[in-house]
C-alpha cells in the first residue's frame, strides 16, 4: 500500500513525515514520497495534512 | 571536500545552526547538512519571537535583524471578547524568517562551520553497535561523512534520530494542522493576536501575527486528530472577517504541522544528540519553537565542547545537555501543557464564561503558571467546570 501525494496541493511543509508510524514518508528537498513497501495504511498522514495533500492510494 | 568531522548537524534550522555557531567558535570542526537549497526557505511558521529570547541568542542583532516589533497579545473568546496582555512573553517580534534563518546560517559559517545545502541525510554509519557517521545524498550523489557526534536537528521529521533509537514519532493528538496566508492589505495593530473557539479552530487558534503595519501572517491551526480541514476554515475565518480582511489579499501560502505535546523522554545516546523541534521542544498552548530550539542548540553545543575536550562523547557525558534543558524549561512547559488540555476540553460558552472573569492580570498568572486564582474564582461561579479545571487547582 501507498498514500497517494497530491503535488499539486503539498506545500513540502513535512508535518506528514513525522507521524508516520513506520518511516514510510520522505521529503526530498520538496518533493514527497512514500514506499509502499512501508506503507501500512494507517492514514495518520491523510487525517493530520493541512492541505488534504494525501489520500488511500491504490495498492501497487 | 573533508569527511571528517568532529560534529554532523542533520538540518540547518535554528537549532542546527546555533549548535553549529557555538561548536565552531568552541573550535570543533562542525558539519550542517540541509536537504533544502537555501536555509530558512520555504518558511513554515507564524514566525513569531517573544522579547525573552533576545537574552538567550548569544549573537548582536538590531531590531531590523528581528523584524516587527510587537507591543502585546490580544486574546479573542469565541463571543468577540477581547484581553489585551502585555508581558515579556507578549511583547516581541515577528521576524521574516527568509532572513532570520539566513543570518543564523551565516553566523555558524562566520564561525567555521561548513554548510552543506542540498543534501539529505539518508541513514546512520555504524560500526558494531557505534554509530560512527550518517550516510547523505549530496545533489544526488551518495557520500558518507565520520564524526563522534550526531546532531539530529531535524524539525518536525527527526527520521535519522528516529533510526538511532529516539521516541521522536508524533501521536496525531500531539499536533496542530495549520495553514497560513502572509496577506497585504490587513487592518493590524502591533499586537501578536488570537482567536479561540471550536467553530473557528477545533482544539487549535486562529492568529494574525503583523509583520508591518499593512501585512500579516494569518493563519489557523487545529488538533491533528480532530480531521477537521485547517484551510476552510482559514478562509471562513477570512471571509468572517471583512473589518480585517476586506482589502486584504494573499501574497505566499504557509503552513505546516506542529508538535503541541510533550517533549521526548530521552535527548541523548552515544554519540547522538537531539535538539529542537526533534525533540518536540515546542510550547504546548502556542506551537512556539524557534526560541526553544535556538536556546537547546546553544546548551547543546556547550556540552558538545565538553566532549570534545575530554574525548568521551558517551551518552553520560553528553546527558549534561538534556538535564540542563530541562531545568530551564521542563517546568513550565508542562504547566502549560495542563493548561492546553484544560482549554481544548472547554465548550465555547464555557469559554466564553471563563472569559468574562478574566483580567488581563489573570491572564499573566495563568501563562507563568499560577492558575489557582482565577480558577477558583470562575468554579465558584460555574461548579460544572470543576471536573475541567481541578488539574489546575
Ligand atoms: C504553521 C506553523 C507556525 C509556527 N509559528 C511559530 C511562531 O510563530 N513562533 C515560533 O517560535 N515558532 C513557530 N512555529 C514552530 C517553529 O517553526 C519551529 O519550532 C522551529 O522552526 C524549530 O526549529 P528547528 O531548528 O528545531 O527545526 P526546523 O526549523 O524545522 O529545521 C529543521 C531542518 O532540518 C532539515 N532536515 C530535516 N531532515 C533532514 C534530513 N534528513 N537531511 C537534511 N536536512 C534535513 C529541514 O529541511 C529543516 O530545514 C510554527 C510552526 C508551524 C508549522
Amino acid at each position: 500500500m501507498a498514500v497517494k501525494v497530491n503535488h499539486s496541493k503539498c506545500i513540502g511543509c513535512a508535518g506528514c513525515v513525522g507521524v508516520c508510524p513506520v518511516l514510510a514518508l520522505t521529503l526530498e528537498e520538496n518533493k514527497l514520497s512514500c514506499d509502499a513497501s512501508k506503507c501500512i495504511d494507517c492514514g495518520a498522514c491523510i487525517k493530520i495534512c493541512p492541505f488534504g495533500a494525501l489520500s488511500k492510494g491504490d495498492s501497487k | 571536500m573533508r569527511t571528517d568531522f568532529d560534529a554532523i548537524v542533520v538540518g540547518g534550522g535554528p537549532a542546527g545552526t546555533s549548535f553549529a555557531r557555538k561548536a565552531a567558535e568552541g573550535g570543533m570542526n562542525v558539519l550542517v547538512i540541509e536537504k533544502k537549497k537555501d536555509f530558512g526557505v520555504p518558511v513554515r511558521c507564524g514566525e513569531g519571537f517573544s522579547e525573552r529570547w533576545n537574552q538567550v541568542l548569544e549573537m548582536n542583532v538590531s531590531d531590523a535583524d528581528l523584524g516587527a516589533r510587537m507591543k502585546g497579545a490580544a486574546v479573542f473568546a469565541p463571543n468577540g471578547k477581547k484581553i489585551v496582555l502585555v508581558n515579556d512573553q507578549t511583547t516581541g517580534y515577528v521576524l521574516e524568517r527568509k532572513m532570520f534563518d539566513k543570518r543564523l546560517a551565516l553566523e555558524a559559517g562566520r564561525a567555521g562551520a561548513t554548510l552543506l545545502p542540498k543534501s539529505l541525510a539518508i541513514g546512520l554509519v555504524k560500526e558494531g553497535n557505534k554509530t560512527t557517521g550518517l550516510r547523505a545524498l549530496h545533489e544526488g550523489v551518495e557520500k558518507v561523512f565520520k564524526a563522534p557526534l550526531i546532531v539530529s536537528a531535524e524539525g518536525m521529521e527527526a527520521k535519522i534520530a528516529r533510526e538511532a533509537g529516539f521516541d521522536c514519532k508524533y501521536d496525531p493528538y500531539d499536533v496542530d494542522a495549520c495553514v497560513e496566508y502572509e496577506m497585504v492589505g490587513v487592518k493590524c495593530e502591533p499586537l501578536i493576536a488570537l482567536w479561540f473557539g471550536n467553530e473557528i479552530a477545533p482544539r487549535g487558534y486562529a492568529w494574525v501575527f503583523p509583520k508591518g503595519v499593512d501585512y500579516a501572517n494569518v493563519g489557523i491551526g487545529v488538533g491533528g486528530s480532530t480531521g477537521a480541514d485547517p484551510k476552510k476554515l482559514l478562509d471562513d475565518f477570512i471571509g468572517n472577517h471583512p473589518e480585517f480582511f476586506g482589502d486584504a489579499t494573499v501574497v505566499e501560502v504557509k503552513g505546516g504541522v506542529i508538535s503541541v505535546g510533550a517533549p521526548i523522554k530521552k535527548m541523548t545516546s552515544d554519540g547522538f544528540m537531539v535538539i529542537g523541534t526533534a525533540a518536540h521542544q515546542v510550547d504546548p498552548i502556542h506551537g512556539g519553537g524557534i526560541g526553544l530550539a535556538i536556546e537547546a542548540g546553544l546548551i547543546a553545543a556547550k556540552h558538545a565542547l565538553k566532549a570534545f575536550e575530554s574525548g568521551d562523547y558517551s551518552d553520560a557525558a553528553l546527558s549534561g545537555y538534556e538535564k540542563e534543558w530541562r531545568g530551564l524549561e521542563e517546568e513550565k512547559l508542562g504547566k502549560r501543557l495542563k493548561l492546553r488540555h484544560v482549554i481544548e476540553k472547554l465548550s465555547d460558552d464555557d469559554f466564553n464564561h471563563v472569559f468574562n472573569e478574566t483580567r488581563s492580570k489573570d491572564l499573566d498568572e495563568v501563562l507563568n503558571g499560577h492558575f489557582q486564582g482565577l480558577a477558583a474564582r470562575i468554579v465558584l461561579k460555574r461548579p460544572s467546570l470543576l471536573k475541567v479545571l481541578k488539574v489546575l487547582i
